[in-house]
């Protein structure tokens, strides 16, 4: 038998050195693996030496820095004191093109600007912070002055966040002109023209609406647009005699003279109301010897004269209209405050145009909703000093955690950087140093 | 290899080990201002704990070369490699908060899926197939000198021919001579035999990788040789049982062979690729911090 | 048989064919007849010897009625002789047709000489076919010994060689058996030559008429270099005294005179040879020109980076517990190579090669002439007969004893602590005794009578089992044997028998409790040594009897005591342990990841430390041995023969390169030997670096009972 397996056979067929050669197999695996490594080295030596930024590109800009892309060193210079291995962002290349101001006084410490403003991730935009930029300090927060009792445990929006300020402390609406929402939301209220149903956005408009003002006296619209321009878009402008109440409530003082008043202060008024009564007496001559017809809404006077002069005429109808204004017309919205015959005072309105001084809002992105659907306060409103915002709750209710949830992230109505402290920036760049 | 219950230890660390980063990163990613990143002190707690992990599993290769050296047994090295270097996957994946915006960290990451990938394609290879191999080759021999055993074999098979046929080229008639009457029939038959050893099974034993050759297939060569046993007689039966064995040691050469390849080829994809792997995140740390 | 040189006063007148010769009394018909000049054929007379009459060849008429054998017949006064008449010459005839029937012409000597007496004869006499068929059955030839082949067949009972050996060299081996037609003749009771106390003079085969003792002609083959001896000069040397002559002359050309110039290098340590040097003038050195490279695992850290691997690769002290047992290295002379200075001298009156020479083992050593020296190159039949001869024996043993026995004695480590003058005695008593190849020296059983030393060859040690024999151990060269049953005053545990041509020096049991008397010590140390052996024995009897398995067996698993298996289904073939095994071994690998199956578990060829180390007969060195534990080693001194690489029937033992650095004329030259590699269980580390690398924890080192009893459960 010629063929027989034995140990010995079979072992005797075998190079004893086989094991120190090179097979295909392994020999690729050096190969590859050498010249993975030098493939390495070549690209990194070549990245290096022609200023490329792959080795530690970290990712695109966020769209507003786009033009910096190849810019590394806008942000990544050497730190100041002369060339170091570190290429860390420093704060002074932010300010290079950017000023903001700190976020409050005493705050215990200055997170960093990029803390908050990561880059390299293609944001549309870098002011959408996450909740932790935030809650960082305001979870459990501690100033300079020790602990605050407000805004200081604030885990989001749901959880932690306080009441509206202005709600929370129960102040009243600052304001001193008397309105009664009640009253000028009913159903067929009788008016000057005719039987109306007031509608919330008949007079709460944002700025810049450029619908008619339907209860506004057409001839004094322009003077109070040119009021409106100045207000900040988002909010309801504030209210206007001339756009929103003129149209009902018109200043006139005299059955002889249809020109109202102007809504000014009162020796503006005063003013008017002679030169007008003046300017008919001369005009009409035999008015002074008319029988003054009784007017039921002015109040009379205990000692009732009668005219002999155009000055007399004027003198008393002044006075008439001085009564009528002062302790009717005007103090239907107003407290003039009469002292003896003197010209009244007539408070500042203090209308407040914006009532959320810590966040922003914005009406246009909530226009789908109705009004009272937040503000469901407003049409039992009797008084003004009702403050008229809604609770945080009614926010709540669309702006909580959840992605089906409307945003409820700090920044989508908070600043950290103080906006009333914000200073110009001194430029010193030229096109070039962009293109 | 096989992963048996030897291994339980290292999975039951790892997994813990695993539990306790995911847990952690979870709490980290919820807390972080700006989301996760490698740049925070726990992303950099991740990055260098995965980059560990990596340049450990990295070292088994050097372990190798010094086998001798009482480093550690290369058995302890290997399991190390399997489930550590499993657990730097999520490790990195944490540090790098699932994402690789820049080009080179794009790179790492497809880099390292491969590496991952091929490295678990081959833990099941090399799992499944040496029980595969044993079964299936049982005349199996050391790869490497799978040529000069066929060398061996085809002398063998010559030799077998030369002893039972007198010569491979075979004698032409006429030199027989008288004797030619008297020893018709033997010569006959061995001349049959050599007919058939140099038409199919020499050309089969000199390319045997041929995909062409009726041997490679044992069925086809169990016909083949039942039908020249019939017709040749007894005498010459064990050279042709000699031939058969070594045409079913070639087919299961061949079988080796490509089994074989299967067990260590995806190396050539794992090794090299890893090392860049180790490269390129060594380069991206210290870019990265510099950065 | 005197042949009176003047007519005797008493002589006797006799006629033999016609001539008138007058002889002394006594003298017989042959010698008569030789002195008148006539030649009566014979085949049985030889005149040095005492006739017999029993060919009846030299039958003449002497006018009786019957023929007479005229060499046996005493002259008669007033005989007729007639020594070729018609009678005698049919007689002649008819005897020697008949011898020649059954003699196997031409046999062996009219082959080489054409001198066959009998056939010479039957050629002249015409009858050199016979008519008679010849006996059916063969008498048998014997090939024996070295010098003389016997061939029966040729043999006509002449009885001249039993004569030759009895009354010429009175060494009395020859005698005959049988009767009738089983007659033969038969060396000492009726033993192979070879076997039998025949101490190849050579007499016989000078006496015998036919082929039936021939000289064997191993010498067609010349022996190069050298000046054949004359039988003369050789007789002058002492070692040659009472050697026939007439054998030295027929193989003249089996000893040759050598010149060698100082430096000349006479033979080579690992090479094969068939011839033995006795030196006759000069000396010469003996040493190892291989150098002692390490193919063993490494000892000794050099280097920097070296001795941080050793630091890394913690090794045990390299033990060699049993150093002590070999301070020298045995090698085929009278004297043995100290392993630190292997270098020795021989001068006039010694012998080496006697192992190379009598049983085909390699070369042990190298042997350059260190001044002019003239030796004689001779074969194994005359280093044979020289060995036999008294003279050589006891010069043998002089040597022997004054250069190696007293190392080799001191080797024993339990004689270490005796005192130097009770070691001379002791010396002094001891006897060198000879075995040939299968005798046995001492048998289980037997009383316990002597201790035993090999000076030369290998025995091999067994115990016999309800199962069967199993082989203990092989002893060489230095090995000593026989202390158990000397100590217990009992019965031998084991049977030594000789695998080859073995010289043993033996020490008388009475010294020895001479011995034990005075040196307490030494008892007790001895007792402690022979209980650990016999426990070992018994250890690996009782592992012996595990029940094999028929594949177990036919791969002769069960020889093993350890084995390296691979376990297939966690090996992914990486070839790791391999080169850890390399790694561990200067560059040579130790284990061959091929093999034969055993379940789903590779037996790796890698040595198995057989029960029945057959790598360890043979080695010329004693390179190859087992320590105190398990695993075999083979020694830096490694001659690098092959030998043992040829008998281990597994495979295990290859010859591979090994480099080491020489200094030659002064600088480091990088030299590549050929050395023997076996796996040596990696003893100077904690646990072999195989098993050690292995990544898939897939090899085990195992001992083949305890593992597969396990796998089957």
């Amino acid at each position: 038998m010629a063929h027989k397996r034995t140990t010995k056979s079979l072992a005797q067929r075998i190079d004893l050195s086989y094991f120190k050669q090179l097979y295909p197999l392994p020999f690729w695996r050096r190969v590859l693996t050498f010249s993975g490594a030098a493939a390495v080295l070549i690209w990194f030596a070549w990245q290096g030496l022609s200023g490329r930024a792959g080795a530690y590109n970290a990712g695109p800009l966020s769209k507003p820095h786009a033009s910096l892309q190849a810019r590394c060193e806008s942000c990544h210079a050497p730190a100041a004191g002369g060339a170091t291995f570190n290429r860390k962002v420093a704060e002074q290349n932010c300010l290079s093109c950017h000023n903001p101001a700190i976020h409050h006084a005493q705050q215990t410490f200055t997170p960093t600007c990029e803390s908050c403003h990561v880059e390299h991730t293609n944001a549309e935009s870098l002011t959408a912070m996450m909740d932790e930029s935030c809650t960082q300090c305001h979870a459990s927060l501690k100033t300079s002055q020790g602990s605050p009792k407000v805004a200081a445990s604030i885990a989001s929006f749901s959880e932690g966040h306080p009441e509206i300020a202005v709600i929370k402390t129960g102040a009243s609406d600052p304001g001193t002109v008397k309105f009664n929402h009640q009253v000028h939301l009913k159903k067929d209220l009788r008016s000057l023209r005719g039987v109306v149903d007031l509608k919330c956005a008949d007079c709460h408009r944002p700025a810049g609406s450029s619908e008619i003002w339907p209860y506004a006296d057409p001839k004094l619209v322009s003077a109070g647009s040119r009021i409106w321009a100045k207000a900040p878009q988002a909010y309801m402008a504030p209210m206007s005699y001339e756009l929103h109440c003129s149209g009902c409530h018109p200043l006139t003082f005299d059955s002889h003279i249809a020109e109202p008043a102007p809504h000014k202060e009162p020796p503006i008024v005063q003013e008017f109301v002679v030169s007008r009564l003046r300017d008919y007496i001369r005009l009409n001559p035999q008015a002074v010897f008319e029988a003054a017809a009784l007017d039921p809404k002015i109040p009379r006077r205990a000692d009732q004269r009668t005219p002999h002069n155009a000055a007399e005429w004027t003198t008393m109808h002044t006075q008439d209209a001085d009564l009528l204004l002062w302790k009717k017309t005007c103090a239907e919205c107003h407290t003039p405050s009469l002292k003896g015959t003197d010209l009244p005072e007539i408070p500042r309105a203090n209308l407040t145009a914006r009532w959320l001084t810590h966040a922003s809002f914005d009406h246009g992105a909530h226009q789908m909703l109705t009004c009272t659907a937040c503000h469901s306060q407003a049409p039992e409103s009797q008084k003004t000093s009702d403050v008229l915002l809604p609770k945080i709750a009614v926010c709540q209710q669309c702006h909580h955690a959840g992605s089906q949830a409307a945003d409820s992230r700090c920044s989508e109505c908070h600043l950290y950087h103080d906006p009333t402290m914000k200073k110009p920036i001194e430029g010193k760049y030229s096109l070039f140093d962009f293109r | 290899m096989r992963i048996d219950g030897t291994h339980r230890p290292w999975i039951v660390t790892t997994s813990c080990l695993f539990v306790a980063a995911t847990v952690f990163y979870v709490w980290y990613a919820s807390h972080a201002p700006a989301g996760p990143r490698g740049g925070s002190l726990q992303g950099l707690i991740f990055g260098i704990s995965g980059y560990a992990l990596m340049l450990f599993a990295g070292l088994l290769s050097a372990r190798k070369k010094k086998p001798v050296w009482r480093l550690g047994r290369t058995k302890t090295w290997m399991r190390g490699h399997l489930w550590l270097g499993l657990l730097s996957f999520p490790l990195i994946l944490y540090h790098a908060g699932f994402a690789s915006r820049g080009p080179l960290t794009r790179l790492l990451m497809i880099l390292m899926y491969i590496v991952i990938g091929s490295g678990v394609v081959g833990a099941l290879f090399q799992h499944y197939l040496p029980r595969l191999m044993t079964s299936q080759v049982p005349l199996e021999t050391i790869y490497e000198q799978i040529p000069r055993v066929r060398e061996k074999l085809q002398e063998e098979a010559d030799r077998v021919i030369v002893t039972a046929c007198g010569s491979l080229e075979g004698t032409s008639p006429d030199d027989i001579g008288a004797m030619r009457a008297l020893i018709a029939i033997e010569y006959g038959e061995k001349v049959k035999l050599r007919q058939f050893y140099t038409e199919h099974v020499r050309p089969f034993l000199q390319q045997p990788d041929d995909a062409a050759a009726p041997l490679r297939h044992a069925l086809r060569s169990q016909e083949s040789f039942s039908g020249i046993r019939t017709i040749l007689p007894e005498t010459l039966h064990p050279a042709l049982e000699d031939l058969e064995e070594i045409c079913e040691e070639e087919r299961q050469l061949i079988l080796q062979k490509k089994l074989y390849v299967w067990l260590h080829g995806w190396l050539v994809v794992h090794v090299p690729l890893s090392i860049v792997l180790l490269l390129l995140g060594g380069v991206h740390a210290v870019m990265a911090l510099r950065y | 048989m005197s042949d009176p040189s003047g007519i005797h006063p008493s002589a006797l007148q006799l006629t033999i064919d016609g001539a008138s010769v007058a002889v002394a009394p006594g003298t017989t018909i042959f010698d008569a007849a030789r002195i008148s000049g006539i030649a009566i054929p014979t085949l049985c007379h030889q005149q040095n010897e005492t006739p017999v009459g029993v060919c009846r060849i030299c039958l003449v008429e002497a006018g009786g009625r019957v023929l007479s054998a005229a060499c046996v017949r005493p002259a008669e006064n007033g005989m007729t002789v007639l020594t070729g008449s018609e009678r005698v010459l049919a007689a002649r005839r008819t005897l020697l047709e008949l011898m020649m029937a059954d003699h196997p012409s031409p046999c062996a000597r009219q082959k080489q000489s054409g001198d066959c007496e009998l056939e010479t004869m039957a050629q002249r006499a015409g009858v050199a076919e016979p008519r008679y068929p010849k006996r059916p059955s063969s008498r048998g030839q014997d090939d024996s010994s070295f010098s003389i082949a016997v061939d029966h067949e040729a043999c006509i009972l002449c009885d001249r060689c039993i004569r030759g050996c009895d009354e010429i060299r009175t060494n009395n081996v020859l005698g005959r058996r049988g009767k009738g037609f089983d007659a033969g003749i038969a060396f000492d009771l009726n033993q192979p030559m070879g076997n039998s106390s025949c101490v190849s003079c050579g007499e016989c085969m000078v006496s015998c008429p036919t082929g039936a003792l021939t000289n064997k002609s191993v010498v067609r083959a010349v022996l190069p270099g050298g000046v054949p001896a004359e039988a003369e000069d050789l007789l002058a040397i002492p070692a040659f005294q009472k050697v026939s002559g007439t054998f030295l002359e027929l193989n003249k050309n089996s000893v040759v005179r050598r010149q060698f110039k100082k430096g000349e290098i006479i033979c080579r340590e690992g090479e094969y040879g068939s011839t033995a040097f006795y030196m006759l003038e000069g000396t010469v050195e003996v040493f190892l020109a291989s150098p002692m490279a390490h193919v063993k695992t490494e000892g000794g850290t050099t280097g920097f980076f070296h001795k941080i691997a050793s630091r890394l690769a913690p090794r045990r002290q390299d033990h060699r517990q049993d150093e002590n047992d070999r301070p020298s290295i045995p090698i085929d002379a009278s004297v043995d190579l100290s392993y630190d200075n292997p270098v020795a001298q021989l001068g006039p009156g010694e012998l080496f090669g006697e192992m190379t020479c009598m049983s085909r083992y390699p070369r042990s050593a190298t042997v350059r002439a260190a001044t002019d020296c003239t030796v004689l190159e001779m074969l194994r039949n005359v280093l044979d007969i020289m060995l036999r001869n008294k003279s050589v024996k006891s010069e043998i043993e002089r040597n022997y004893k004054r250069r190696a026995l007293m190392d080799h004695l001191r080797s024993v480590p339990l004689f270490a602590p005796l005192t130097d003058s009770f070691m001379d005695s002791l010396s002094e008593a001891a006897k060198l005794v000879r075995y040939s190849a299968g005798d046995v020296i001492c048998r289980q059983g037997d009383i316990a009578d002597a201790l035993y030393l090999v000076r030369i060859g290998f025995v091999k040690v067994t115990t016999s089992h309800p199962g069967g024999e199993m082989v203990e151990a092989y002893l060489g060269r230095g090995s000593y044997f026989g202390e158990i049953g000397l100590l217990r005053k009992g019965a031998r545990t084991a049977t030594v028998s000789a695998l080859d041509h073995v010289d043993l020096v033996r020490i008388e049991a009475d010294d020895f409790r001479r011995m034990m008397d005075a040196f307490p010590d030494v008892r007790r140390e001895l007792e402690r040594i022979s209980m650990e052996r016999l426990l070992q024995n018994r250890k690996r009897a009782e592992a012996g009897g595990a029940v094999p398995l028929s594949q177990f067996l036919a791969q002769g698993l069960m020889e093993a005591q350890s084995l390296l298996v691979l376990d297939l289904e966690k090996c992914t073939r990486c070839d790791q342990c391999v080169k850890a095994c390399a790694d561990a071994h200067g560059g040579t690998t130790r284990l061959i990841r091929e093999g034969l199956r055993f379940d789903n578990f590779l037996i790796a060829t890698s040595c198995r430390q057989c029960r029945d180390p057959l790598c360890m007969v043979g080695c010329p060195v004693g390179a190859i041995r087992r320590r105190g534990s398990l695993e075999v080693i083979i020694e830096d001194w490694c001659i690098g023969c092959g030998l043992c690489a040829k008998n281990c029937p597994y495979g295990n033992i290859n010859m591979q390169p090994v480099t080491v650095t020489e200094q030659r004329d002064g600088k480091s030259v990088a030299v590549v030997k050929q050395k023997a590699t076996s796996c040596d269980l990696c003893t100077d580390h904690e646990e072999p670096s195989c098993v050690y690398a292995c990544p898939h924890d897939a090899a085990h080192r195992v001992d083949p009972n305890e593992f597969f009893r396990r796998i089957q459960g």
